[in-house]
């Protein structure tokens, strides 16, 4: 089972956290066009490499966050957590 | 063959002293404590133990251990037991698999006689004319399946799984396994050991070298003397992700089995090697047995292997088998020598007992032919940490090539070398464990550190500093000069893999898959280099060049009743289900949700809220408590209407959509003070909502100042409908003014309930009567419940459930979000477009909203079938005419007991929309029948008057 | 390669008891199964993939339109992909009258599969229970059956006795947690030997020209005209494909990977609404035959079938985190087994014998993306979640159609990529998330 590094809760089963996918820009609504807005709701990159994507710890802190994941070894890039010198090396 | 019981031997696991008795096919054995079922059944002089798949040859002893294909019984009601790992127990009624009528006169080994046609993938080629025989092929060719009867009743005695966390997990327990785990352990880590035999020493426990024993006997004395936690008898079965195990504990005191998780900061992979069968005309014959085998049943179990051997030896351990026989009074007939080049061609005899063997055009009478011809290297652990072992051909197997950092090899999977090389690499790996595995800690601290700051620098990642094992020179053995078994729990020769690899199935995975090799229990323990060797000699490539199967997970097979554990997926209740089950209540699951569903007769339930008063326990409607004073915001962004100017007391319906527009729940929020608001959501949605909340509020809007609280337990809510709720309420209530005037429809009020302080209800109207919906903290559910079914005994008072809140709902024309809607429902199809406000800056979906407005999409409406008897079943499909084209379904249907008639909605094609249209309903009983579209969804009281009483 | 001919040959030798008699007398081996060719610098046709569904592209291209100048490349070997990972299940009791309409086909072409092909795919006819936990599936169950019966589709809702007369394994008493409401009854379902389904498509295609090349990876698509770098994207047009082994030139290209969709379709300036995501499966030890047909279960996520091996073979849902790596997971198998024992209490002491993985391509709405592109040349067959074992013959029929006539056939038109701009997707994902 993947360990997710949350940043609040430090490193977690995969199964206490829900996926939110990769993550990307809602488009402003008020001018969207239709295929923008579709391109948001549907397409992906779904890379074979590096993404950044979102999870959700709903079993620990409850918060939303972006993580990047290499996507073929599922290997997690940690970027360092806010105001908090020691993070950032996992 | 004739095997028998040795006096004492000095390595020996019996208690002798204990007797066991057993039953073998029903006849009555004895065997001694400390016995394998094998190796009691052998001591008694049997050797045919099972019939191959395929072909029905009788088998014997191969490996006696774990892995032997040849000795999967049944215990009882225990089907492919490993009977040459499973311990006897008195009173065990052990029987013979895949044998018919029995194992000594099996009908079905005539396929041998076919056995040239049966060639493998034979199926693939016939049984295909005539086309409506295959049916019953198909049958004759499942009575071949092989493996042992489940018994459907056996019950499923689950036990709990236990969660470590160790440094260190070492796999295996020979001597380089268990130097690995003292001496992790001696640098601080603490270490689970696991030994898939039932005693820690590996190879030596079957060596009857007195330095092999004294080393054994030193090995286990530091281990009781240390901190090292021993499993025996248990087998790592996966690594997966990040170090996470899987460990099955097979001699747990009370579990059948115990499935162990642990996440290991460094895993040590130490499981020996895997002696290889040869393979040659008849080595599948019973007699024809590995020397790991062959020193096993005497050392261990005092069996005396047969009386007069062949050995055919390649390496030490098959001089030590040779020295073993000889000790024990086992004839050598000859030795042959594979490191001189000599073969073994054949093995001969009768169909049940090997009588002579061919080596070198010779032919040498004996009962015994012990084989040691190399080993596999079971890199399985490694294989699923992601390294590709790589295959060296001067020493005839595999070995890893570039695990990760957190998974270190040692012993035979690591190399070759004297017990001291092998003991003195297996410390260094135990040392570099711990190292590594303080590293890992660290950084896992470090990844925390809001919690408990971490002390010190990360400890550097110690390098690899080990002096390499050694690589002993092998010739490589694989095929004689005859063809022979490969796969023997799969009955597929090397003739097979050949006969494959020319029919162009010639790279591993294609002729696997073709002939099945290595696709049986055994999963390529014992036969995945020899399937390997046979499509390289077929290519005349190398074995390296073919590659190799990739080692999937499960190492060993555990049982579905250790992976399952319990089960834990609770119902819940809400804190009034005593009463509902005292007072006859008939259950749904809902959910996670166990809800009443009627109390006997729901359309009485809904003639007494409609004539007099009820109440339903909806405590598992999803509330959340939303404090902060950008409330208005969210829920203009959530719900498609405006919130901006809900007044305190004031409580609103909202529909939300997706991003996509599709309706994705719906509810009630109310605003209960400046700054704090009660939203609820349907009861499906709940968890759903309060995420998407979350999300919202988290990603998108960050700097909205909103706190959410999930309180969907933290109260009971209670829904009081009829013409007589008000009155009822009024009874036990204190502090709120319930006038239509002082508390009209939709608004909201904090009141005492029955002495009960800090509830909140709301007018609402689901059942489209006059009801409160109280909600009370949780605690109190029941006492509240009860006071009102008390206060209102003369009122009529009743339960209802949830039956006659949809009937009710029905009839007011409510769609219920799931059941009415589906995944491509817009937000217009619902008909309420009016709630969709087009004009805010911004909601969730409201660009696709914005174009659906555009479209004529399927519309729910309300239908009444035209004979107000019939009622559609749900799902029931609006088909144009008498032909089968679909314009729309039903998606809900009840009789109404109000009404007296039968009520529907559905979704239809937008032409058949308007009010007055009328439908083909197509029944599921295959009539058609004509319904009309009614003008407004309520087919009861479409103004309201009721509710807003 | 050595040793083993690379002889070409007009007719393959049929397959029959009385050819496999003969041979069996004379010991001879059967003829390689399909070519070993070099690869040419030009082809007609390159289908990318040498899967179920690229095979029977390629073979219908032949058969059905005599197109035989045709590629199947493969980065492995022939069904090393979702073909040989799949649980093998087929059916065609789907929710919406596109899908129903479109598995049905290929439910007809697998029962013909046999003699059309002359092997032996095991189309095991077994039916196909879908079980109903609540009401809320069993009304989902109730939709699909009356979909079914206007189509022509045998399915009909059965209740928890005829279920156990069907299946006694199943508890069907009111017990469990998850209990046995009824289920959905679709007699033509069953399973399939997958391989034998890809090999067979392989040698009727070598029998008519088409060469099928292993180890043979697609690195780029060669474009020219479109508005993106190097010519690719929409409004241009496929001049060739480049692979490990060289490049080869070609107007056409069908994109008949799962898994890799994406990534291919990249190559050709092509942007697909999909993600991927890894399916695990596992099976049992063998025992004696005691499940006579599929049992699903959406509620619970798992599907269940016993191989005329006795094993169980058992598959889920989707693992939820997307990802190329096909490691499989302990929490699956022990989901799994909880799931099975809910269903099945009394095989707690089978023992699992072997789990893994391939990777599925979920689209928004649980349906594929099928035929033409913005790109000219350039067509898919994709996305096909975990459906795509089912629908190989009628993709292959369908796809090879529009290859031909540049048209797009009418049983494939609900599954267009151009859906995705203009929001019209297909119904099926209402149906549930577990459809085998």
């Amino acid at each position: 089972m993947l360990l997710v590094p949350c940043p609040n809760c430090g490193p977690r089963n995969s199964a206490d956290l829900r996926y939110g996918g990769e993550s990307h820009a809602r488009p402003d609504p008020a001018t969207a066009t239709p295929q923008q807005w579709r391109g948001y709701l549907y397409l992906r990159d779904n890379p074979a490499g590096w993404l950044r994507e979102t999870w959700y710890c709903r079993s620990g802190c409850r918060r939303w966050f972006t993580l990047e994941r290499n996507t073929a070894t599922n290997e997690f890039r940690t970027p360092p957590m806010p105001g908090d010198k020691r993070g950032g090396k996992a | 063959m004739t095997m028998s019981r040795l006096g004492p031997q000095p390595t020996e696991v019996l208690d002798r002293s204990t007797k066991l008795r057993f039953r073998w096919n029903g006849k009555r054995f004895d065997g001694f404590e400390g016995d394998t079922i094998a190796s009691a059944l052998a001591a008694a002089g049997e050797h045919v133990f099972s019939r191959s798949m395929k072909y029905h040859r009788p088998r014997g002893i191969l490996t006696a251990d774990y892995w032997d294909p040849n000795l999967m019984v049944q215990v009882g009601d225990d089907p492919n037991v490993r009977a040459g790992n499973r311990l006897l127990e008195a009173g065990m009624d052990v029987r013979a698999q895949n044998v018919w009528p029995s194992l000594h006169r099996d009908i079905k080994a005539a396929n041998s006689l076919f056995g040239r046609f049966l060639t493998a993938g034979f199926y693939y080629k016939t049984f295909m004319r005539p086309a409506w025989l295959w049916p019953t092929y198909e049958r004759v060719l499942a009575t071949f399946a092989p493996g042992g009867k489940i018994d459907l009743d056996t019950p499923h005695r689950y036990h709990d799984k236990r969660y470590t966390h160790p440094d260190v997990v070492v796999a295996g327990a020979g001597p380089a396994g268990i130097e690995a785990a003292l001496a992790a352990a001696a640098a601080g880590a603490r270490v689970l050991l696991v030994e898939h035999e039932h005693a820690v020493g590996g190879h030596l426990r079957y060596s009857s070298s007195d330095s092999d024993q004294a080393v054994l006997a030193e090995l286990r004395a530091a281990l009781d003397a240390s901190e090292v936690e021993v499993l025996t008898n248990s087998t790592v079965t996966g690594r997966y992700e990040d170090n996470w195990l899987g460990i099955v504990q097979r001699n747990h005191p009370i579990a059948v089995e115990r499935l162990i998780k642990a996440r290991a900061k460094v895993l040590v992979a130490a499981p020996g090697l895997i002696e290889r069968p040869y393979v040659f005309s008849g080595n599948d014959r019973p007699g024809v047995i590995t020397s790991g085998a062959a020193r096993r049943l005497i050392n261990l179990w005092g069996v005396k292997p047969g009386e007069r051997a062949v050995v055919f030896t390649a390496n030490s351990e098959g001089d030590a088998a040779a020295a073993d026989l000889d000790r024990v009074g086992v004839e050598i007939a000859a030795i042959i020598d594979g490191r001189e080049g000599k073969r073994v061609s054949s093995a001969q005899g009768s169909s049940r007992a090997l009588g002579a063997v061919v080596a070198g055009g010779n032919r040498i009478e004996a009962d015994l032919l012990v084989v040691a011809a190399g080993w596999t290297a079971p890199t399985s652990l490694l294989n699923m940490a992601g390294d590709r072992p790589v295959h060296d051909p001067a020493t005839a197997r595999f070995f890893p090539s570039d695990p990760p950092g957190n998974v270190l090899a040692t012993g035979g999977l690591a190399g070759d070398g004297t017990l001291d090389e092998l003991r003195a690499h297996g410390a260094a790996t135990g040392r570099l464990a711990a190292q590594r595995a303080a590293a890992v800690a660290h950084r896992l601290q470090a990844m925390t550190a809001r919690a408990r700051p971490v002390d010190g620098d990360e400890p550097a990642w110690a390098p690899d500093e080990r002096t390499p094992l050694g690589r002993d020179p092998h010739p490589e053995l694989y095929r004689s000069d005859t063809h022979g078994m490969v796969d023997f729990s799969e009955d597929v020769g090397s003739k097979d893999l050949v006969a494959a690899a020319h029919e162009g199935y010639d790279s591993v995975e294609l002729a696997k898959r073709y002939t099945t090799s290595t696709m049986g229990p055994s999963q390529g323990k014992l036969e995945t280099v020899n399937t390997v060797a046979a499509i390289a000699e077929a290519r005349g490539e190398t074995i390296a060049q073919v590659g190799t199967t990739v080692w999937r997970p499960p190492y060993a097979p555990l049982t579905l009743g250790a992976l399952a554990g319990r089960v834990f997926e609770p119902v819940r209740v809400s804190s009034i289900h005593p009463w509902h089950e005292a007072n006859g209540v008939s259950t749904i699951i809902a959910g996670q949700w166990m809800r009443p569903d009627h109390y006997g007769d729901p359309a009485a339930e809904v003639r007494n809220v409609r004539t007099n008063v009820g109440l339903i326990d909806v405590t598992p409607l999803g509330k959340l408590d939303l404090r902060g004073p950008d409330i208005p915001k969210l829920l203009n962004l959530l719900y498609t209407n405006k919130w901006s100017k809900l007044p305190v007391g004031k409580v609103r319906y909202g529909m939300m959509c997706a991003e996509d527009g599709v309706v994705l729940d719906d509810g009630v929020t109310g605003r209960l003070g400046e700054d704090h608001y009660l939203m609820t959501t349907t009861s499906s949605g709940a968890g759903g909502v309060w995420e998407w909340v979350e999300n919202w509020l988290q990603t998108e809007r960050p700097d909205w100042k909103v706190h959410v609280t999930p309180v969907t337990t933290a109260y009971v809510s209670i829904n009081v409908a009829g013409p007589k709720a008000r009155e009822l309420v009024g009874r036990v209530t204190e502090g709120v003014d319930l006038s239509p005037d002082a508390f009209p429809y939709m608004e909201v009020r904090l009141a005492t309930v029955a002495g009960v302080d800090g509830c909140f209800m709301w007018r609402i109207g689901f059942t489209g009567e006059l009801s409160f919906e109280i909600h009370a903290p949780s605690g109190h559910g029941l006492h509240v419940w009860e006071a009102l079914m008390d206060a209102g005994q003369d009122l009529g008072v009743g339960p209802f459930g949830l039956e006659g809140q949809r009937i009710m709902r029905l009839e007011k024309g409510h769609f219920i979000v799931g059941q009415d809607t589906d995944g491509l429902t817009l937000g217009p199809s619902t008909g309420l477009s009016p709630l969709i406000k087009l004009d805010k800056d911004d909601f969730a979906g409201m660009p696709e909203l914005a174009w659906a407005a555009d479209r004529s999409l399927p519309m729910i409406v309300a239908i009444q079938p035209d004979d107000p008897n019939v009622v559609p079943d749900e799902a029931s499909q609006i088909v144009r005419g008498n032909t089968n084209e679909i314009l729309g379904r039903i998606t809900s249907a009840r009789m109404s007991p109000t009404l007296g008639r039968s009520i529907c909605l559905g979704q239809v094609e937008p032409e058949l929309a308007a009010g007055g249209t009328k439908v083909t309903v197509l029944l599921t009983s295959g009539e058609r029948v004509s319904a009309t579209v009614m003008d407004h969804h309520a087919h009861f009281d479409p103004a309201g008057e009721r509710l807003r009483g | 390669m050595t040793g083993i001919g690379r002889r070409l040959r007009r007719r393959p030798p049929k397959y029959s008891a009385a050819a496999l008699a003969w041979r069996g007398m004379r010991g001879d081996y059967w003829p390689r199964v399909w070519r070993d060719t070099e690869l040419k610098s030009s082809y007609d046709a390159v289908v990318v993939g040498g899967g179920v569904h690229g095979l029977a592209t390629a073979y219908y291209l032949a058969r059905n339109h005599g197109i035989t100048n045709v590629a199947v490349v493969d980065k492995a070997y022939l069904g090393s992909g979702a073909s040989g990972r799949n649980t093998a299940i087929v059916r065609a009791n789907y929710l919406t009258p596109e899908g129903v309409a479109f598995y049905d086909r290929s439910l007809q072409l697998y029962n013909s599969m046999a003699l059309d092909l002359n092997i032996n795919v095991m189309m095991s006819e077994r039916g196909h229970l879908t079980l109903a936990h609540n009401d809320s599936s069993l009304r989902t169950m109730n939709w699909r059956a009356e979909v079914n019966k206007l189509q022509g589709v045998n399915s009909s809702v059965i209740g928890p006795d005829e279920i156990k007369k069907i299946a006694p394994a199943l508890d069907t008493s009111s017990h469990p947690r998850y209990p046995i409401l009824g289920a959905l009854y679709h007699p033509p379902g069953g399973i399939v030997r997958h391989d034998a389904v890809v090999w067979g498509y392989a040698r009727a295609a070598d029998y008519m020209g088409v060469e099928m090349h292993q180890k043979t990876e697609v690195l780029d698509i060669l474009c020219e005209g479109g508005n993106g770098p190097d010519g690719k994207g929409p409004g241009g047009k496929v001049v060739g494909v480049r692979t490990n082994r060289g490049d080869i030139s070609t107007p056409v290209v069908v994109n008949c990977t799962a898994g890799w969709a994406g990534l291919i379709s990249a190559m050709a300036g092509v942007r697909l609404p999909i993600t991927t995501h890894p399916l695990q499966a596992a099976v049992t030890e063998p025992v004696k035959v005691f499940l006579p047909t599929v049992v699903v279960s959406g509620s619970l996520h798992v599907y269940i079938s016993q191989t005329d091996r006795g094993e169980l073979v058992f598959g889920a849902a989707v693992d939820p985190v997307a990802t190329y790596s096909i490691r499989g997971s302990l929490e699956f198998t022990e989901e799994l087994a909880g799931h099975v024992l809910e269903l099945m209490p009394g095989i707690s002491r089978m023992r699992l014998l072997r789990q893994w993985s391939g990777l599925c391509d979920m689209t928004p709405d649980y349906s594929p993306v099928m035929g033409f592109t913005p790109v000219d040349g350039f067509l898919v067959d994709v996305g096909w979640g975990t459906y795509g074992f089912k629908a190989a013959p009628v993709s292959g029929e369908q796809m090879a159609e529009a290859v031909a006539t540049g048209r797009t056939p009418k049983l494939i038109a609900p599954f267009a990529l151009s859906r995705f701009d203009s929001g019209e997707l297909v119904g099926e994902k209402g149906a549930a998330s577990v459809g085998h």
